[in-house]
């Protein structure tokens, strides 16, 4: 144990000296949230646009109870920039014909050709519409006639983008790049402490020393995973102010990191750190150079994305929110959007995480006795 | 006190190690001497427990390497080719980390740490950082990482290669001074000068072999010549791979 915590003392100093690493790991910690809350805003911005259309509508004194249907709708109204070049005329019979039952007009111009007022102009036809068939129905109903006469088909479109789904693709990248974190952080430092000990010559100096493989293997990880958790809490703190400039309302649930939130973050945090640890030296060792270890490492930096990215895709769901990596991100966003969190989920994926990583340090233990490995024969 | 007993050892294709064995006695310095490629290396590592022997037994102060690796290894100090420097520690840091690593515990391994810094003439680099030091600065770190835990063996892999006389000097005074000590010290080399200068007992091997043991003057007697360099090669029977 003494000799441990002497591998973890020297490997923090040397790594907190290292300017390689420990640049990696801030550069991500502070870019990342800043990136994300500039994708969040613009995404927030495209998703909320819809909710609120401003026109602007002549005479719509002439026809109240119209102009209160669209405003239900949250069509209305609008003076400045943000009005749509559309315009809405009541006409000046609109009551009269109306009371008479005959058809009273109203007129919309716009340009149909510009793209990108089709989806307005079609959303104020479609709201326009409902409401004709809506006092044709009443109508009907006053002289004694059932209106499902009048629809003899019955459209049911569900319109599944709603702002929870959508908001729940954000999160969910919210989330990874969090998790993401401790592979991040870890990597260098995991790299320089296996595959750059053998390229330095200390690896067999190490292994001459009176200490078990157990021993080393333990110290490496440990210094690891110190440094994997501080790159995960300097990225919580770092997204805990910038993610306070989101405005988070407009998706109907906000991404807050609150005291509680980096608490469970942190005790998530902590297996996957272990894991991306265990895995980085695990592959590092099988290298004998620094490049070398960076290449194979780019490689499987990419397996905790592919996890991630198909849970947020809903490929294999299933038996995504099992697996490490991809069922913890579901645990907390989960906990984000105030659900209940699932904690045999959480249980097993966090239990799978634990036992790969030891897994792999059984594996190291046994490759570091292996004379073609110390020495690369 | 190191002995090697009939160790035989295949890398790939090449039978690096064939039937050695010797002993390095405590209060003495062995030398072993041989061409690039006879084996001293690997016949190094094996004591230590980094190459496992296809047969044969390597023990120090009796005990076997194969059975207890880490009580052999506490016996142990290692002066490694290539030293094996952490660049971004001070000599100070490394020599205590390893003084650490081979089992004191913190306050002993300072004070070790210190003594043999003085002991060396370190104090003037001992808290800088080890990146940009000279040869001989690398090889004085490498030496007190050695012997701060004040081993009972003391093993060298090419300890001269690369310094300048000065540092040479200083590390043939170390030697002999751990010598006598009472520590027993094994040094490989190719180089023939310091294995003269130092060398109680010289163990003289090629291909993986030994080919002849004893004193330099020993040696030169038994082959008819004058100076250690014609009785190595008259001994080893080419003049491939040495350096007068």
């Amino acid at each position: 144990m003494k000799m441990i915590l002497a591998m973890v003392r020297k490997e923090l100093i040397d790594a907190a000296r290292d300017k390689r690493s420990v640049m990696a790991g801030l550069y991500y910690a502070i870019g990342t949230p800043l990136l994300m809350c500039g994708m969040f805003m613009v995404l927030i911005g495209q998703l909320s646009s819809p909710e609120d259309l401003h026109i602007t509508i002549n005479k719509a004194d002439n026809a109240p109870d119209l102009i209160r249907y669209l405003d239900n709708n949250g069509i209305s109204h609008g003076e400045g920039k943000s009005v749509k070049a559309i315009t809405l005329t009541i006409s000046d019979d609109y009551a009269a014909d109306m009371a008479k039952a005959k058809p009273a007009e109203v007129i919309v111009t716009a340009d149909k050709s510009n793209e990108k007022l089709q989806k307005s102009i079609s959303r104020l036809e479609r709201n326009l519409q409902a409401y004709s068939s809506e006092m044709g129905s009443l109508r009907l109903i006053a002289r004694g006639v059932n209106p499902q006469v009048m629809a003899p088909l019955k459209i049911t479109v569900h319109d599944q983008s709603t702002a929870d789904s959508k908001g729940g693709l954000i999160l969910g990248i919210a989330i990874f790049t969090m998790i993401y974190s401790v592979f991040i952080s870890a990597m260098n430092l995991a790299i320089d402490t296996s595959a750059g000990e053998r390229e330095r010559n200390s690896l067999a100096l190490l292994l001459s020393h009176p200490m078990t493989t157990r021993q080393l293997v333990l110290g490496k990880v440990i210094a690891v995973t110190c440094f994997a958790m501080l790159g995960l809490v300097l990225i919580m703190l770092v997204s805990k102010v910038a993610y306070m400039f989101v405005p988070w309302q407009e998706l109907g649930f906000s991404v807050n990191i609150s005291p509680d939130f980096m608490g469970l973050m942190f005790a998530i945090g902590a297996p996957v750190a272990l894991l991306a640890s265990t895995l980085q030296l695990y592959v590092s060792f099988m290298a004998k150079t620094f490049k070398e270890a960076q290449s194979y490492l780019t490689m499987v930096l990419f397996v905790p994305v592919a996890l991630s990215m198909a849970a947020t895709y809903n490929i294999a769901p299933h038996v995504l929110e099992w697996l490490p990596v991809s069922g913890q991100q579901q645990v907390l966003m989960a906990f984000i959007k105030g659900r209940e969190i699932p904690m045999l989920q959480l249980a097993i994926s966090s239990a799978a995480t634990v036992i790969i990583a030891i897994a792999l340090m059984l594996g190291m233990e046994r490759s570091l006795k292996s004379e073609k490995v110390v020495f690369g024969l | 006190m190191i002995t090697v007993a009939n160790l035989s050892k295949k890398i790939g294709e090449v039978q690096a190690l064939n039937d050695l064995s010797f002993s390095a006695e405590n209060g003495q310095i062995t030398g072993l001497l041989g061409p690039n490629g006879a084996g001293k290396t690997t016949c190094l590592r094996t004591v230590f427990g980094l190459l496992k022997p296809d047969s044969g037994t390597s023990c120090v102060d009796d005990i076997d390497v194969a059975i207890d690796p880490i009580g052999a290894k506490k016996q142990l100090g290692l002066f490694p080719d290539p030293f094996g420097l952490y660049e971004r520690l001070t000599p100070r840091e490394y020599i205590r980390y390893f003084a650490e690593l081979s089992g004191m515990a913190r306050k002993p391994a300072k004070a070790a740490t210190d003594k043999v810094i003085e002991q060396l003439n370190l104090t003037d680099i001992a808290d800088r950082r080890c990146k940009g030091f000279s040869q001989g600065q690398r090889m004085k770190t490498a030496l007190a990482q050695a012997i701060v835990h004040q081993p009972s063996n003391i093993i060298l892999d090419e300890p001269t290669r690369g310094l300048d006389v000065m540092s040479t000097r200083l590390l043939r005074d170390i030697l002999i001074a751990l010598k006598q000590q009472g520590h027993c010290v094994l040094f490989s080399s190719h180089v023939m000068q310091e294995v003269a200068a130092l060398c109680d007992r010289v163990i003289v091997m090629a291909q993986g072999k030994v080919v002849a043991i004893g004193s330099p003057q020993q040696l030169c007697e038994q082959t008819g010549k004058d100076s250690l360099e014609d009785a190595f090669i008259a001994l080893i029977g080419t003049d491939e791979g040495i350096a007068a």
